[in-house]
C-alpha cells in the first residue's frame, strides 16, 4: 500500500472516529442532562447560574416521586399492560408467523403485504372507533382493554419479526422429527419454538418496549388511577404553570432503566430481527 | 421406537387428563389440509376485530354526527357536511401546511442524520476502531426511549429559563440572550423538529447499517483496483445498494411523522397559537378535548388518504418495483 494511501486512511480513520463521537454526544447528552438534574435539589435546578456539575447530590427527587405521586401504581399497570400485550402478540403471532414460514397456501402473499399496509392507517382514526368499541364493551379504562387496543399496531410488526427467526431454522430438523412420528404440533412445540427461542425473547421484549412507551392510545383510553400507565401519570405530572423538573427527571429515568436493560440484553439479536428484510434486499 | 400419538386418543383409558386429550386431538388437526389456516385464524380474527373494523366504522364515522358532549344530537348520517367545514376551517388548512412541512423536514433531516451516522459506524467497525460496536449500540438509544420523557428531557434542555442549551448557545456567542424556543411561532416546529430527529435518525441508522454491512467488500476492493475514489464507490457501489430500503425506510417514517403526535403533544400542544399544529394533533384534540368523534375522524381520514397518495406516488417515482 502506497504511503499517500495509508496517509488517506489514517485522517479518514480519525475524521470517522470524530463523527461518531459526535453522534453519540448528540444521542447521550440528554439522557445525562436528565439523570445529573433528578440529582440536583430544587434550589439547585430553578437557579440563576446553571450548575453543569450537581453540587449536592441527593435522591430527594426520586424519594418524592415514589413517595408522593401514585408511580408506583402507574408502574404497576404499566407493568401489567406490558405483560398482557406481549402475550397476546406472542401467543397469536407465534402461531400465524409459523404459519406464513412454514406453508404455502392460496392468499399467502397478499395476507402477508396486508399485515405490512395496515401500519399506514393513522392511529388517531382507530383511536376513535377503538375507544366507542371498549366502551360497548366496557373494557374503557381497563388494563385489559388497552392491552387489546395495542396489538392493532404490535401484532402485524410482531408476526412479521417471528416469520423471520422462523425461517432461519432449517426444515430439515423438523422434517427428522416428522419422521420420528411426530405430530406437525409436536414438531412445533418440541423443535421449532426451542430453536426459535431467541427470537422468541427478542420479539417479546422489543413488543415490551413498545408497550411499556406508548402514550396516544393510552392517554385517550384510561382516565382513572386503576388502569392508567406511566406516560399518562407523568404528562399529568406538568401543572399549569411550575414545571417539577427533579421528580419530573427522577421519574424519567426510573421508567427508562428497563428498556436500557432489555435493550442492551437482546440489542444484537433485535438489530438482526428488525433488519433481517434490510439486509437481503 | 417411533411413538404415535393417534394411537393415544383413542386408546379410552380413562385415566387420560382431558388436557392429554385435547392435545392429542389438536394433534391430530395439525395433520390435515386447513391446520395453515388454523394457525392464522386467531391473528385474522384479532386484525379484524382491532384494527378492520375500528378503520372502517371509522371511516363511516366521518360521514356520521357524533360528539359525546351532545348525545341530544343522536348520530344522524349527514354525508360530507364535515368535509365541507373541513375546507373552510383555517386551522385545518395551517394543520395541512405544517403536516407537510413537519413529515418532509422531519423525514430530510432523520435520513441524512441516519445515513451520515451509518456510514461512519460502518466504516469504522470495519476499520477496527476502538469503541465503535458500543457506539453502535449507544447510537440506538434515543429511538427506544419514550416521546414522553424524550419530549420533557428536551423541555428541560431548552427551558426559556433554565435551559443548558440556551446557556451553551449565550457562551459560545450563537445567542445573545435566552431564548423561549417553544413559545416562539418563529421557533417552535424547527425546535421540536430537532427533538423528532434526536429520536427518530437512529431508526435509518439501523437499516442503513444492517444493509452496509451486507454490501460485498470485493466489491469496493474492485473499484480501488480500478482507480474509483471514495465518491464514486459510493455513487456507483453503495447507494444503488441502498435505494430499496431507503425507499422502504422513507415510506415508513413518513407515516409515522404524519400519524404520531405524541412529541407534539408533549412539548406544544400545537401552540404557540397554531404554529405546530398538524393534522394528526389537530384530529387528536378534536376527539379527545372536544370529544368531536365526527369531525376527528374526516380528519384522520385526509390524513390517510394524504399518506396513501403520498406512498403510492412516491414508489412510482423511486421505480424500486421495477426490478
Amino acid at each position: 500500500m502506497p504511503p499517500s494511501q495509508r496517509r488517506l486512511d489514517r485522517s479518514l480513520d480519525l475524521f470517522t472516529g470524530l463523527l461518531v463521537l459526535a453522534f453519540v454526544a448528540f444521542c447521550l447528552f440528554p439522557l445525562g442532562w436528565t439523570l445529573l438534574t433528578s440529582l440536583k435539589p430544587e434550589a439547585d435546578i430553578v437557579t440563576a447560574t446553571l450548575q453543569y456539575i450537581p453540587q449536592h447530590v441527593t435522591l430527594e427527587n426520586y424519594v418524592t416521586l415514589w413517595q408522593q405521586s401514585d408511580f408506583p401504581t402507574l408502574v404497576t399497570n404499566s407493568v401489567v399492560v406490558t405483560s398482557i400485550t406481549g402475550l397476546i402478540c406472542l401467543t397469536i403471532g407465534t402461531l400465524a408467523a409459523y404459519s406464513f414460514s412454514r406453508y404455502r397456501f392460496r392468499g399467502r402473499g397478499k395476507l402477508l403485504i396486508f399485515y405490512l399496509v395496515i401500519r399506514m392507517f393513522p392511529v388517531v382514526l382507530m383511536i376513535i372507533p377503538l375507544f366507542i368499541m371498549m366502551r360497548n364493551l366496557g373494557l374503557l379504562d381497563s388494563r385489559f382493554g388497552l392491552a387489546l387496543a395495542y396489538t392493532t399496531f404490535l401484532l402485524p410488526l410482531c408476526i412479521w419479526m417471528l416469520k423471520g427467526f422462523f425461517d432461519a431454522i432449517p426444515l430439515e430438523l423438523e422434517e427428522a422429527a416428522r419422521i420420528d412420528g411426530c405430530t406437525r404440533l409436536g414438531a412445533l412445540v418440541r423443535v421449532v419454538l426451542p430453536l426459535a427461542r431467541s427470537g422468541l425473547v427478542t420479539t417479546a421484549v422489543f413488543v415490551a418496549i413498545v408497550a411499556w412507551n406508548e402514550f396516544l392510545f393510552a392517554m385517550m383510553m384510561t382516565t382513572s388511577q386503576g388502569s392508567r400507565t406511566w406516560p399518562v401519570g407523568l404528562q399529568l405530572m406538568v401543572g399549569e404553570f411550575q414545571l417539577p423538573w427533579g421528580p419530573l427527571s427522577a421519574g424519567g429515568i426510573l421508567s427508562i432503566i428497563p428498556i436500557i436493560i432489555f435493550f442492551a440484553l437482546v440489542q444484537q439479536s433485535l438489530i438482526r430481527g428488525l433488519t433481517a428484510g434490510a439486509v437481503k434486499g | 421406537m417411533p411413538m404415535d400419538p393417534r394411537k393415544g386418543v383413542f386408546a379410552g383409558d380413562s385415566n387420560t387428563s382431558i388436557l392429554v386429550r385435547a392435545g392429542s386431538r389438536i394433534a391430530l388437526i395439525s395433520e390435515t389440509h386447513s391446520w395453515a389456516y388454523l394457525l392464522l385464524l386467531p391473528s385474522f380474527l384479532l386484525v379484524l376485530a382491532v384494527l378492520i373494523y375500528p378503520v372502517g366504522s371509522g371511516i363511516l364515522l366521518s360521514f356520521r354526527e357524533m360528539r359525546l358532549t351532545r348525545p341530544d344530537l343522536g348520530t344522524p348520517f349527514i354525508g360530507l357536511r364535515h368535509y365541507r367545514e373541513l375546507w373552510s376551517d383555517p386551522v385545518f388548512h395551517i394543520s395541512l401546511v405544517n403536516t407537510t412541512i413537519w413529515a418532509l423536514v422531519g423525514t430530510t433531516a432523520q435520513f441524512v442524520c441516519g445515513l451520515i451516522s451509518a456510514l461512519a459506524l460502518n466504516r469504522g467497525l470495519h476499520r477496527l476502531l476502538p469503541g465503535m460496536r458500543l457506539a453502535r449500540v449507544l447510537i440506538l438509544l434515543p429511538w427506544v426511549m419514550p416521546s414522553v420523557v424524550a419530549g420533557h428531557m428536551w423541555a428541560l434542555m431548552l427551558d426559556s429559563r433554565l435551559g443548558v442549551i440556551n446557556d451553551m448557545l449565550v457562551r459560545v456567542g450563537l445567542l445573545d440572550r435566552y431564548m423561549a424556543f417553544f413559545a416562539d411561532p418563529q421557533t417552535a416546529l424547527p425546535a421540536v423538529l430537532v427533538v423528532s430527529t434526536w429520536g427518530a435518525f437512529p431508526f435509518f441508522t439501523l437499516f442503513y447499517l444492517a444493509a452496509l454491512q451486507g454490501i460485498p467488500d470485493d466489491l469496493y476492493e474492485a473499484a480501488g483496483v480500478d482507480g474509483a475514489g471514495l465518491w464514486l464507490q459510493f455513487r456507483h457501489i453503495t447507494w444503488p445498494m441502498l435505494v430499496p430500503i431507503v425507499v422502504a425506510t422513507i415510506v415508513l417514517r413518513m407515516i409515522g411523522m404524519v400519524n404520531a403526535p405524541d412529541l407534539l403533544l408533549v412539548l406544544t400542544g400545537g401552540g404557540p397559537g397554531h404554529a405546530t399544529q398538524v393534522l394528526s394533533l389537530f384530529a387528536f384534540q378534536k376527539a379527545y378535548a372536544e370529544f368531536d368523534f365526527g369531525y376527528a375522524a374526516a380528519v384522520s381520514v385526509v390524513m390517510m388518504l394524504m399518506l396513501m397518495a403520498f406512498t403510492v406516488v412516491y414508489v412510482r417515482i423511486s421505480g424500486v418495483t421495477k426490478e
